[in-house]
């Protein structure tokens, strides 16, 4: 507690760009490089995801040059889903991720048709997309017409708050959230309310925009992220704020160790990360026990 | 279970314990940071600090006098303990589903963890492979360790009965080894089956009473090994009661490898009589060139 004012007094004098990440458990929290009030930094987000919503997935493809595409594949096949799964996409609005889960689930079934119990099994899948903003949602629910899975109930939409979900405890067997944890108030109620929901066995796997160490391929990437996002969202978007604000949260966003501690202070064994593209991005994963 | 994971640590010690594979890039494990249990020492990737750091563990607990089950105190060996409880009960199911995920699937299921865990397997099912190498290795240790079977025999009857006494412990999943096979031979398998049959063919010299430790040392496991591999390919297709085709083949193997030991000794020694003979007659006659 001492420890917690200490650093709110000195975080006041300390330049913004100073700031450790284990500041973020304090009052005031950081919107890219600007410092705000806790309660704000939720509608703040709210908006650039209004604002982002109906671009985000051209965006992606932009900002990526279309690798998003296999960071999210490779998530998948890390999580290995399995029919009749229970599994639980956060921050997953426009439902990449839950897509590419039920197809490998679809995929594997048919795959063993001649096994009946897996018939039954497919009925109990479900994959719910969560997502604190409606019009992340909404941009999701429509994809999934347009991929003819509109039908299909394994998929539900589900409007909510990843630092307090409203699903049971032990109830998922997979939890991902891509892309997403940059942006929450508070990281450790997020983890906590991750590991409240997952069953014994289950996995926690976050693929998250990360921090780049090695020399000459990390001064690019900096100039890359500072000059030509921004400028990007401009053209593309007519947004040049939002994409400020993610190349600077990005940068506030705890390197992967500390994250990696911090997924295991929430309770998680077996804590691993895999950097893609040299760290641009990384795959946290974690086992409930 | 547990149980029988926690006395394999507790009672075998460290020489005898084999060493599991490693995780690589694990950075953390839960109980550094939990309050409850004791303090560990940081993960380290090589296999034996596993054991030594999990045995450490027990002691200090057990020293502490909390709690009467070891394996509650110290949540960094759970998880390799339910990943062991889980492949323990899908080897159950590789005779309907085969050495796959799916197997491994119903497994989990069985013990009541979520399949997700199957996902935290690196390799899947080589993971599923290599537990159940262990394993028999483990077994096969275990019988020579109470070991009355090997007293009154020569080398060459211990070795075949021991390599019989391995392979048998196939025999329930043949149907399926095949495929076992392949997944060993896979590249990214290559490395692990390897160490583990050198382990195993180390374990059958070691008990048949080998003590060298010279060249000769490599030639034996070679040997054996080859042996080991026929005589495992040759049980794929044998449809003998009881796999007698196999153990004939296999007493013909090591008859002949210790033949072909004898045959070895023999042509040496013949060598260097015939090279004695020859040297002293063509000293004589270089001999008598030299002075004409």
């Amino acid at each position: 507690m001492a420890l917690r004012l200490l650093t709110r007094n000195l975080r006041n004098r300390i330049s913004p760009n100073l700031c450790s990440a284990s500041l973020l458990h304090s009052h005031a929290t950081s919107f890219g490089f600007k410092e705000v009030r806790e309660e704000e930094k939720s509608q703040m987000v709210g908006k650039v995801f209004s604002n982002v919503a109906s671009n985000y997935d051209l965006m992606n493809d932009f900002m990526s040059a279309g690798l998003h595409r296999l960071w999210k594949d490779r998530l998948v096949s890390k999580l290995t889903p399995f029919p009749g799964m229970k599994h639980l996409d956060v921050a997953g609005g426009t439902g990449d991720v839950a897509f590419r889960i039920l197809e490998s689930i679809n995929s594997i079934r048919r795959r063993a048709l001649q096994d009946p119990i897996n018939d039954d099994l497919q009925e109990e899948t479900r994959i719910y997309v969560c997502d604190i903003n409606q019009n992340m949602l909404n941009v999701g629910k429509n994809r999934a017409l347009e991929r003819g899975l509109g039908e299909d109930k394994s998929l539900v939409w589900v409007q909510g708050d990843a630092e307090a979900l409203s699903f049971e405890d032990n109830s998922m067997d997979g939890y991902t959230i891509a892309f997403g944890i940059r942006n929450v108030t508070h990281i450790e109620k997020v983890l906590t309310e991750a590991y409240r929901v997952l069953k014994r066995g289950g996995r926690f796997l976050c693929l998250e925009l990360s921090h780049v160490e090695i020399p000459v391929f990390k001064e690019l990437y900096d100039l890359y992220s500072f000059s030509v996002i921004p400028r990007l969202g401009e053209v593309v978007a007519g947004d040049r704020e939002s994409y400020q604000y993610l190349v600077e949260s990005i940068r506030r966003f705890p390197p992967q160790e500390k994250f990696a501690s911090m997924i295991a202070d929430a309770g998680f064994q077996k804590v691993e990360y895999e950097n893609l593209v040299g760290g641009v991005v990384a795959i946290h994963s974690g086992l409930k026990i | 279970m547990y149980r029988t994971v926690v006395n394999r640590i507790l009672l075998s010690g460290g020489s005898r314990r084999l060493p599991k594979y490693p995780d690589i890039r694990t950075v953390i494990s839960s109980s550094r940071f939990s309050t409850t249990t004791q303090p560990q020492t940081v993960l380290n990737p090589s296999g034996s600090s596993t054991s030594s750091s999990s045995s450490t563990n027990f002691q200090t607990s057990s020293a502490a006098g909390d709690v009467p089950r070891h394996e509650r105190n110290n949540p960094r060996a759970e998880y390799e303990g339910e990943q062991a409880r889980v492949l323990q009960a899908s080897l159950r199911h590789v005779i309907r589903l085969g050495w796959s995920e799916e197997a491994m699937i119903a497994g989990a299921k069985e013990v009541g963890i979520s399949p997700s865990i199957v996902g935290s397997f690196p390799r899947k099912e080589a993971a599923l492979v290599e537990f159940f190498m262990d394993d028999c290795l483990q077994r096969l240790i275990d019988r020579i360790d109470s070991g009355e079977e090997l007293q009154n025999l020569t080398p060459s009857q211990r070795i075949y009965k021991l390599v019989r006494i391995r392979l048998e412990m196939q025999a329930p999943y043949i149907s399926k080894w095949s495929q076992a096979l392949s997944i060993q031979a896979h590249p990214l398998n290559v490395s692990t089956s390897f160490k583990q049959r050198a382990m195993l063919i180390d374990e059958i010299w070691h008990a048949a009473g080998d003590e060298t430790y010279d060249l000769d040392w490599y030639v034996k496991r070679t040997v054996l090994g080859g042996i080991y591999s026929t005589t495992e390919i040759y049980m794929l297709t044998d449809s003998s009661p009881e796999f007698r085709d196999t153990w004939l083949f296999l007493d013909n193997r090591v008859k002949d490898a210790f033949d072909l030991k004898k045959t070895i000794q023999e042509a040496k020694y013949l060598a260097e009589a015939v090279g004695a003979g020859m040297g002293s007659s063509l000293q004589v006659f270089v001999g008598r060139v030299l002075q004409r």
